[in-house]
C-alpha cells in the first residue's frame, strides 16, 4: 500500500469530516451560562440535528463548554477536566465573560481573559448568548474542525509552559497532577 | 386582616420594650420590626424571641461594615410563621477585635452564616468550631468584604486585563438625569476611582 501525502491528506478530510459531526460537551457547567444549555439540547432547538450532545464524564468528551466566568476555585477544576480529556479535544469560551471579565471585570476572585488559561477555539460573546449564538458557535467550530484550524489542544501542548506560568499565578496553592502526556 | 396586624407588631415592640429596656425598638412599616440591642443583650434576646416569642426561624444573618465608625454591624433576621412578623435584630461589634459569640445553639444554619461572615469579614464566632476555610480557596490578605479592601486594584493586579475596555464611561451621571436622581455624596468619589 502506497502511503504517500495526498492519501494522509484525504484520511484526515475523513477524520475531521466525522470529528465535526460528533462533538460531546462535559456536563460542567460555570457560571450563568450553563442554564442556555437546557433550551439549546431539548426540542426548541435541538442541538442533536448537528451532532451535538451531552457527556457524562470528561474522558469521553470533545468540547469543554465554559459558560461564564472562573472563580479562582472552578479554574483549578476546570484545568483539571481539560487535562484529562483527551484528544481531540476543544474548548469554547462562552459569554462575555470569558473573553474580557464582562460585568465581573473588577471582581476579585474571578480570571478574566480565559485564553490565558487554556487554549480557546471559538468564543462566543453576549451576556448571555442565547441558544441561536450557541449553535452559531458550534457551527463555526465545525468549520474550523472541517478545515483542520480547531487545534487549541496541540497549542496547549506545545506552550505549555507559558500556559502553566498563567495558571500558577492565579492558583496560588498549586496541588495539580503533571499529566505526562 | 390589616388592621390586626398593625396591633400585632405594636403589641410585639411593646413586648421587647418592656423585656429589654436598653433595646431601641421601632416599626419599620408592616410587619417589620427593628430592634437595636448592645452586643452583650444579643444571645438572651435571641434566644427570648425564639422560645418565648416564637421567631423560631432566622432568615437571614448578615454584616454591614462600617468603617467611618470603626464598627461592625451585625443584622440578624428572624421570622415568626405564627405571627408573620420579621424582626431585624442589630448590633454593633468593634471592628479591630471582631469578635462575636455563636448562635448555632438557637439555629444550626447560623453556623454557615458565620463560617461566611468569618471569610468574608474576619469575625471570629467563639464556639463555632467550623470556621474552616469556606467558599473561597487559599485566600491570603485582609477578607474581601471588608471596604478597606480595594477590589478593583487587587483585580487588575492579579489578573490580566485584556485590553480594549480603557473607554469605559461612566454612565451613572446620565443614568441619574434620566431618573431625575442624584448621586449621593459618598458614591461620587468610588465612581471615579473605579475608572482608574
Ligand atoms: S457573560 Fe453574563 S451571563 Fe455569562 S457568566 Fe458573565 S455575567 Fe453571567
Amino acid at each position: 500500500m502506497i502511503y504517500d501525502k495526498s492519501s494522509g491528506k484525504i484520511v484526515d478530510i475523513i477524520k475531521n469530516y466525522a470529528r465535526k459531526h460528533s462533538l460531546w460537551i462535559v456536563a460542567y457547567g460555570t457560571g450563568c451560562g450553563a442554564i442556555e444549555l437546557p433550551p439549546t439540547m431539548t426540542s426548541r432547538y435541538d442541538a442533536e440535528r448537528f451532532g451535538i450532545r451531552g457527556s457524562a464524564t470528561p474522558r469521553q468528551a470533545d468540547v469543554l463548554l465554559i459558560t461564564g466566568y472562573l472563580a479562582v476555585k472552578t479554574l483549578k477544576r476546570v484545568i483539571r477536566t481539560y487535562e484529562q480529556m483527551q484528544d481531540p479535544k476543544y474548548v469554547i469560551g462562552f459569554g462575555s465573560c470569558t473573553i474580557n471579565g464582562g460585568m465581573y471585570w473588577d471582581s476579585y476572585n474571578t480570571v478574566k481573559a480565559l485564553d490565558r488559561y487554556l487554549p480557546v477555539d471559538v468564543y462566543i460573546n453576549g451576556c448571555m448568548p442565547r441558544p441561536e449564538a450557541v449553535i452559531s458557535g458550534f457551527i463555526e467550530l465545525q468549520k474550523l474542525i472541517e478545515a483542520g484550524k480547531a487545534n487549541g489542544a496541540k497549542k496547549y501542548k506545545e506552550n505549555l509552559d507559558w500556559y502553566r506560568e498563567n495558571q500558577r499565578k492565579v492558583i496560588k496553592n498549586w496541588k495539580m497532577p503533571d499529566y505526562n502526556w | 386582616m390589616k388592621t390586626q396586624n398593625i396591633n400585632i407588631e405594636k403589641e410585639i415592640a411593646t413586648e421587647i420594650q418592656n423585656t429589654f429596656h436598653t433595646a431601641e425598638v421601632n416599626i419599620k412599616r408592616n410587619k417589620r420590626i427593628e430592634v437595636k440591642l448592645r452586643n452583650d443583650l444579643i444571645p438572651p434576646f435571641l434566644s427570648y424571641a425564639k422560645n418565648y416569642l416564637t421567631f423560631n426561624h432566622l432568615a437571614h444573618f448578615s454584616c454591614v461594615d462600617w468603617i467611618e465608625q470603626n464598627e461592625f454591624e451585625l443584622v440578624y433576621i428572624i421570622y415568626s410563621y405564627e405571627k408573620g412578623v420579621i424582626v431585624l435584630a442589630k448590633t454593633r461589634i468593634d471592628r479591630e477585635k471582631a469578635e462575636f459569640v455563636t448562635t448555632r445553639h438557637l439555629w444550626y444554619q447560623a453556623e454557615t452564616y458565620e463560617r461566611e461572615l468569618h471569610e468574608m469579614f474576619g469575625i471570629n464566632f467563639k464556639g463555632n468550631d467550623r470556621l474552616n476555610e469556606f467558599i473561597l480557596e487559599d485566600w491570603e490578605g485582609i477578607p474581601p468584604y471588608r471596604r478597606d479592601f480595594d477590589t478593583v486594584k487587587y483585580a487588575t493586579d492579579n489578573f490580566y486585563t485584556r485590553p480594549g475596555r480603557e473607554d469605559a464611561k461612566d454612565v451613572r451621571e446620565n443614568v441619574t438625569k434620566i431618573n431625575k436622581e442624584e448621586i449621593p455624596e459618598f458614591a461620587k468619589e468610588y465612581s471615579v476611582r473605579s475608572l482608574k
